[in-house]
């Protein structure tokens, strides 16, 4: 059996939508952290699957492969500290309870 | 040599600059203003020297911009530079810069200083413009642009009723003149079709006689209220409520002196119709007397000197009807001079007597040397003393009369000239002579004497360059007859007698009421300002207020009338619309209401703070979006 | 051989990455998720070895398994005051449900739609030295590189400044 491109891109479209469901329906700020991390995951997925496909000779994909990595680890890192700061003052980090915005 | 430009733009430079900066700023930028008319003067100094030796009346620069088209014909705004806007302009700039020195002084810690800098700015600006102008329109423009300050300036202390009605009093009383200037320009145009000095001058030969009337009489008419003549008069002495030194400026050197300048300018087109140049004769002579008699019986300083200027402008308006521009410009420069002199030290003696009343001055010799020795030159140059500049001016001016037989002319200057020396003995002897009436006398400031010094200098070495003052305006300078100066030395010396008999004796207390009372009718007729205002006040003010009140009247039964029945109307229209309004239209409004409210807390729910919501819904949106691309496109 | 991928693997990887997934949003215990997380991870470094793509395998695995997870793991340390905190109330969400749902449908049509129906891998591929050469010249991703570093240096130091200790 042998699989094409088309394989990877529905297994990146499922991984996207459970990270998508996490994110939108968690209440730790933790677990929609990981959750972004499913989605960036699913995008990288994506990425390498079309840099060994559609431009094999380039790694054009690689590097922004790369870089989307670069990215979504600075974002966890800021994000969790984020976390921190906040349960640090508020003594929680369940995101119905940081209703600040409410206007 | 468009150079030139910059002398009237360095202190409009200054104002434009002093108009947008703050109260605070102004007051620490009063370095501007002085500066920029430094530099005015010094570059008029350099034009002057352009234009020497003078001697003809031909223009050494020229430029123009057309301001606009009427009728086809190009409206130019053009300016000039020849020997009078010459001598002009160092008038006028010597002047200036004399008095913005001494208004450093004079207007220290005055709350509005800024603000009266940049109005004298603007003043010596259209001074300057109108000095150089070449087009009558641009003249025309300057003129009331100088008159705004004017009005600015007089009502500088506007919170005061005084300056408020005296400011009020000089715009509309010149406005009256103004009108002349303007059917003037109306029938110049008319015959013309251009402003500009040098065709209006050579084609006034070939005006139809109506014309020529109307335009002369127009500019006559203009130069009477701008130049405070009878019976256009009654604006000037008011004048005074304003800053002494901007009166030093504007009430005594300058824009006065414009209506003298313009007539000058324009005397051919004067000349045409004789009888216009008799009225200009007659109405200088009167105002001459008029004038002197008037300042004798001031007791204010400042009105003597009004009244004062009035008659000296009278003067020059005399030697205009003598058809003699050149000795009525010269006695307008010297003129210039030592009554702007008069005026700064009129300034110095209000500050230390805190007063203007002469009757309560006195004794001032003793503690205010500087502030005596240049008032009493100024005051012997305005009576006329040989070897003072205004010897020499008055002088001329007798000569003219005498040259063109106008021997009864020449009586009543001669009679105006004892006068005037008369008045002048009278304010010498009550301000500097006699008992102290003031303690704590002081001398003014360094920055005021400075000017005032520079200024007596002048006035005491100007009369010398008599004949050469009349070669370069292109006239033929003579010096002064023996005769004729033994004629006006002993009018001038027999009033600073008379005066010196009623007001300088050791003996005299200084009483007068005895001679007032001998006087009778006449005393009172000058003490009323010989019923000017109070004819004017009956002929022109109080028929205008009855009909204004008459007008009100008319509006309040009849209009009023007309207006409640509409009114009235109005109120039972409204009454029935009432009532559909609470039934059909409210129900609409409270409908939306309601609907808007129940919107408005739905809506509420969306910002309800939690993240994840605002998450949701933009997540929703990019389906839709998404979806909407999809059926567009078609997948 | 490597010209096409090998369907067995993929499958495996794909099943493991999937379940992980839905591992990962049902658990109720945080910490069981953040495992869950690691998994996915791990087999997400399997495909792209699949994909010839050894080196960003390799950096799969020490940022997210190495680096990404660890700090989780170590914050939701930090925010349990208990041991029991970490089991959660189930935090089912119709809405959710609903929009990753029509998320999900909308990019598998995309991907069902995409035009080029590619089964077999083409030959050429650059090698690790071509890559390099890349990422570190300045005709190729230099610059970017050196903004990734920049980025990351800043995020360090947001890190440090707001997990700081504060006192109020």
């Amino acid at each position: 059996m042998r699989v094409g491109l088309e394989a990877f891109l529905l297994l990146s479209a499922v991984l996207f939508s459970i990270g998508v469901y996490g994110a939108v329906s968690k209440r730790s700020a933790v677990q929609v952290i990981m959750s972004l991390e499913l989605i960036s995951i699913a995008v990288m997925v994506n990425m390498v699957a079309f840099a060994r496909f559609v431009t094999p000779d380039r790694g054009t994909g690689w590097a922004f492969t790369l870089f989307a990595m670069v990215v979504s680890a600075a974002e966890v890192g800021v994000g969790l500290a984020l976390v921190l700061a906040i349960y640090r003052r508020r003594h929680t980090a369940e995101l119905p309870e940081l209703d600040e915005l409410k206007g | 040599m468009d150079w030139i430009l910059a002398i009237p733009a360095l202190p409009t430079l200054s104002f434009a600059l002093l108009l947008v900066m703050s109260r605070q700023v102004r007051m620490r930028m009063l370095w501007l203003p002085v500066a920029s008319i430094f530099g005015s003067l010094i570059l008029s100094i350099v034009a002057f020297a352009q234009v020497w030796p003078g001697g003809s009346e031909e223009a050494i620069w020229h430029a123009g911009w057309e301001f606009a088209e009427l009728a086809g014909k190009p409206v130019d705004l053009s300016v000039a530079l020849d020997p009078v806007a010459a001598v002009m302009l160092l008038v006028v700039t010597i002047v200036g810069a004399a008095v913005q020195v001494y208004s450093l002084g004079y207007m220290h810690r005055e709350e509005r200083e800024g603000w009266y800098f940049a109005v004298l700015s603007l003043f010596t600006a259209a001074m300057l413009m109108l000095v150089l102008s070449d087009s009558l329109l641009l003249t025309f423009m300057m003129w009331e642009m100088m008159g705004l300050c004017s009005y600015l300036l007089i009502g500088f202390w506007f919170e005061n009723e005084g300056p408020r009605k005296a400011s009020q009093k000089a715009f509309l009383t010149t406005r009256v003149g103004d009108l002349g200037f303007l059917i003037a320009l109306f029938a110049i145009w008319g015959v013309v079709g251009s402003f500009s000095y040098e065709e209006v001058l050579h084609t006034v030969g070939d005006w139809p006689a109506a014309v020529a009337a109307v335009a002369g009489f127009g500019l006559l008419w203009a130069a009477m209220g701008k130049s405070a003549q009878v019976p256009l008069q009654v604006w000037l002495p008011d004048a005074m409520a304003g800053p002494t030194p901007a009166s030093a400026l504007i009430h005594a050197a300058t824009m006065v002196a414009a209506g003298v300048y313009v007539v000058a300018r324009m005397l051919p087109v004067l000349m045409v119709t004789p009888w216009i140049m008799q009225t200009t004769l007659v109405v200088g002579l009167t105002t001459a007397l008029l004038g002197g008699l008037l300042a004798a019986v001031q007791h204010d300083v400042k009105k003597v000197l009004a009244y004062s200027t009035i008659s000296q402008l009278g003067l020059m308006f005399v030697a205009l009807g003598a058809a003699n521009a050149e000795v009525a410009l010269f006695h307008l420069t010297t003129h210039a001079f030592f009554k702007s002199l008069l005026f700064l030290g009129a300034g110095v003696i209000i500050h230390a007597a805190h007063t203007q009343d002469m009757r309560f001055m006195g004794g001032l010799r003793r503690h205010m040397p500087i502030t005596t020795v240049t008032f009493t030159i100024g005051s012997l140059a305005l009576a006329a003393v040989f070897p003072l500049s205004g010897f020499f001016s008055k002088d001329e001016i007798v000569a003219t009369l005498l040259h063109e037989h106008h021997y009864v002319s020449a009586g009543v200057v001669l009679l105006a000239s004892l006068v005037t020396a008369f008045y002048v003995a009278r304010m010498l002897f009550r301000v500097f002579t006699g008992p102290e009436q003031t303690k704590h006398l002081s001398e003014g400031h360094m920055s005021m004497l400075a000017p005032m010094s520079v200024l007596a200098f002048i006035t005491l070495v100007l009369g010398f360059a008599s004949p050469t003052f009349a070669n370069f305006l292109g006239g033929h300078g003579v010096w002064p007859d023996p005769f004729v100066a033994a004629i006006s030395m002993t009018s001038a010396g027999a009033g600073l007698a008379l005066g010196w008999w009623f007001y300088g004796r050791r003996s005299a207390v200084v009483n007068t009421a005895i001679w007032k009372r001998r006087l009778g009718y006449a005393y009172d007729a000058l003490a009323q300002k010989l019923y000017f205002d109070a004819v004017y006040d009956h002929v022109f003010i109080r028929p205008f207020m009855l009909g204004a009140t008459l007008l009100a009247v008319f509006d309040m039964r009849r209009l009023d009338g007309f207006v409640n029945l509409v009114a009235a109307t109005w109120v039972r229209i409204c009454t029935i619309s009432w009532r559909v309004d609470v039934t059909a239209i409210d129900g609409v409004v409270n409908g939306v209401a309601s609907a808007a409210k129940g919107t408005g807390s739905w809506m509420r729910g969306l910002q309800n703070g939690v993240i994840q919501r605002y998450q949701r819904l933009v997540l929703g949106a990019v389906i839709v979006l998404v979806l909407v691309v999809f059926m567009v496109k078609g997948v | 051989m490597p010209n096409t991928v090998d369907g067995i693997a993929f499958a495996i990887l794909a099943i493991s990455m999937v379940g992980g997934a839905l591992g990962m949003v049902s658990s109720r215990n945080i910490v069981h998720a953040a495992l869950w997380l690691l998994e996915v991870s791990v087999a997400a470094a399997g495909l792209y070895y699949l994909l010839d793509a050894d080196f960003i395998a390799l950096v799969q695995l020490l940022v997210y398994a190495g680096a990404v997870v660890v700090l989780t793991v170590f914050t939701v340390m930090i925010t349990l005051r208990r041991r029991e905190d970490a089991v959660r109330p189930v935090d089912f969400s119709w809405p959710a449900l609903l929009l990753a749902l029509a998320l999900g449908g909308i990019l598998l049509a995309a991907a069902a739609n995409f035009p080029k129906k590619t089964i077999s891998m083409p030959d050429a591929m650059p090698s690790i030295v071509r890559f390099g050469e890349l990422l570190f010249t300045a005709r190729g991703y230099a610059l970017a590189f050196e903004i990734a570093s920049v980025l990351l240096t800043v995020a360090l130091l947001a890190a440090v400044w707001w997990s700081r200790e504060v006192e109020d």
